[in-house]
């Protein structure tokens, strides 16, 4: 595919910066480029959505690269969201789909124009924004603990184990009958 | 009311965890819904806290399966951003682990969709074949699973016996053209099984973003070592099975000429291996900045984006697996099908939950 199509590709998106051509595809600032638009464009050309990277910027918005596959060339188009709120592609690319999902669970961003984003990885009635709440705990804190906070609670705590699995040597034992009443392995 | 057939999160069939619900009219499935999520571990939050030797073993256990594709993708990405030349004679040694893992990946595959399809002998060929791979990998490596061969510029062992490798390679490759590409192709039980089955168009294929065989299944070309070359494929000598049916025979069966192929690559890369340093030596830092890498995974393309900021933790890494793409497209397979092809259908795409969930 030649340099042609990438601008020919560029001015039809309207993207005022030129591509960086590098060892791993093609790269471009798209300032804050509608990326429904880019989307029908792109798959007007059989284009292959490859996927979304989510970026959480210092002043509370969101760095998003798209990523496209167009003839084995890899294109990464960045745009920028100044809040949390961006149009949806999965209209246009239903290969977007479990992407926007996924992107929401993970930083709470809200792809408009979709009937509805149920989550992906969290639960129905989870929170969204798992890993936004749960870097605001603290740089090692866990995903896992957060998930079962709700609001500003604690953490709820996994149901304990019964005492036969603790480990100690009188627990359970031969004559438990949660045990089978046999010999413990 | 339409009854609905839950099946998952935990099946006896299947090691790992996800759920489909799927809606009947009669025996006739009119809809689905999938459920993933169930093994998520936050990897990619995990990999942004650790430094990139922690991450090179983190990345390692996205999958079981294929654990050399993450390993090698993520190793990609920081010789993409650290401007490194890897040697050739790793580059010829990274694609025979590739290309074994393939192997590995498509056998298992191959054996569990005979054994869905209730062909029990064929079954047994494809795990003895497996295991002939395991051994050649465990040569290798020293591990049957999560074999720790990559590391950015190059990678950690030579091949302590190619001829060995060659050898098995061939034979994997003889036992495959002589006795499963026939079996699968011609054999009336699977057709009638498998042809017409859970098709994906082509058009459908590429609106859901499908990968690998499950594309190329579907009639859509791409596969990342012809149509973006990495290490040594551009340099090799093979063909990239594509068939336009859509349907479950059609990814049995590019999957089988697969096999074949992968044989034929393994055995170029290990006849041309040239003299040399398997890696470039240490790394001292991986500068700021950011790349992206790719590769053709047994499943499809897998994608990685790694971001810096000079220091030895990553500020964002990115993981897209294949399955994530190609499990949507099981909703399209199964509408319209009998309850019973449903395990079929959903085994055809060679799903990895532990990759999608990552």
């Amino acid at each position: 595919m030649g340099p042609d199509v990438f601008e020919e590709l560029r001015e039809e998106l309207g993207i005022g910066s030129p591509w960086e051509a590098r060892g791993d595809g093609r790269w471009v600032e798209a300032g804050d480029l509608d990326p429904a638009a880019v989307a029908a464009r792109l798959l007007a050309r059989e284009a292959r959505f490859v996927t979304l990277t989510a970026t959480p910027t210092s002043d509370g918005g969101f760095r998003l690269l798209y990523h496209w596959d167009l003839g084995g060339a890899l294109l990464s188009i960045a745009i920028l969201v100044p809040g949390a709120r961006v149009a949806s592609i999965a209209a246009v690319c239903p290969a977007a789909d479990w992407v926007e999902r996924e992107v929401r669970d993970y930083y709470g961003l809200d792809f408009m124009g979709r009937d509805d984003t149920p989550p992906l990885m969290l639960r129905e009635g989870d929170e969204r924004a798992l890993f936004v709440r749960t870097q605001a705990l603290g740089r090692d804190a866990d995903p896992a603990d957060t998930a079962r906070r709700t609001g500003s609670g604690p953490a709820a705590q996994p149901p304990a184990a019964p005492a036969a699995w603790s480990g100690e040597p009188n627990a359970g034992g031969d004559d438990d009958p949660d045990n089978g009443g046999g010999p413990r392995r | 009311m339409s009854p609905v057939i839950p099946v998952g999160p935990y099946h006896p069939a299947l090691e790992e965890p996800y759920k489909i619900e799927l809606v009947c009219d009669g025996e006739t499935i009119s809809d689905s819904r999938i459920t993933v999520g169930f093994n998520f571990r936050a990897i990619e939050w995990l990999a942004e806290r650790k430094n990139y030797t922690q991450d090179l073993a983190l990345v390692e256990r996205v999958c079981g399966i294929c654990s050399n594709v993450h390993t090698l993708t993520f190793s990609r990405a920081l010789e993409q951003l650290a401007g490194v030349e890897v040697p050739e004679r790793a580059q010829h040694i990274r694609v025979v682990v590739h290309e074994a893992e393939r192997l590995h990946s498509h056998l298992l595959w191959a054996g569990i969709a005979c054994e869905l399809i209730g062909f029990q002998t064929l079954f047994m060929t494809c795990f003895a074949l497996r295991e002939t791979v395991m051994d050649v990998l465990e040569a290798v490596s020293g591990n049957r699973v999560n074999y720790a061969m990559n590391k950015p510029g190059g990678v950690t062992r030579d091949i302590p016996d190619p001829a060995a490798v060659i050898a098995a390679a061939r034979e994997i490759g003889r036992v495959t053209s002589e006795q499963l590409v026939p079996v699968l192709t011609g054999d009336p039980t699977v057709r009638a099984r498998c042809a017409g089955v859970g098709v994906l168009t082509r058009e459908e294929a590429l609106a859901w973003g499908a990968l690998g065989p499950v594309a190329r299944a579907s009639g859509l070309t791409q596969d990342m070592r012809r149509a973006a070359p990495y290490e040594i494929y551009d340099r090799l000598d093979f063909e990239v099975p594509v068939r336009s049916e859509g349907d479950v025979l059609a990814r049995i069966v590019v999957r089988a000429l697969e096999i074949v192929e992968s044989c034929r690559i393994i055995e170029q890369a290990l006849d041309g291996l040239p003299a040399g340093p398997i890696d470039c030596g240490d790394f001292l830092r991986i500068p700021a900045g950011e790349a992206c890498a790719r590769i053709e995974g047994p499943r499809g393309e897998v994608f990685y984006y790694v971001a810096s900021d000079g220091s030895d933790v990553p500020t964002r890494v990115r993981i897209r697996t294949p399955t994530f793409h190609n499990m949507p497209t099981v909703a399209l397979m199964v509408a319209g099908q009998q309850l019973a092809d449903a395990p079929l259908i959903q085994a055809s795409i060679d799903p990895c939950y532990s990759c999608t969930d990552r």
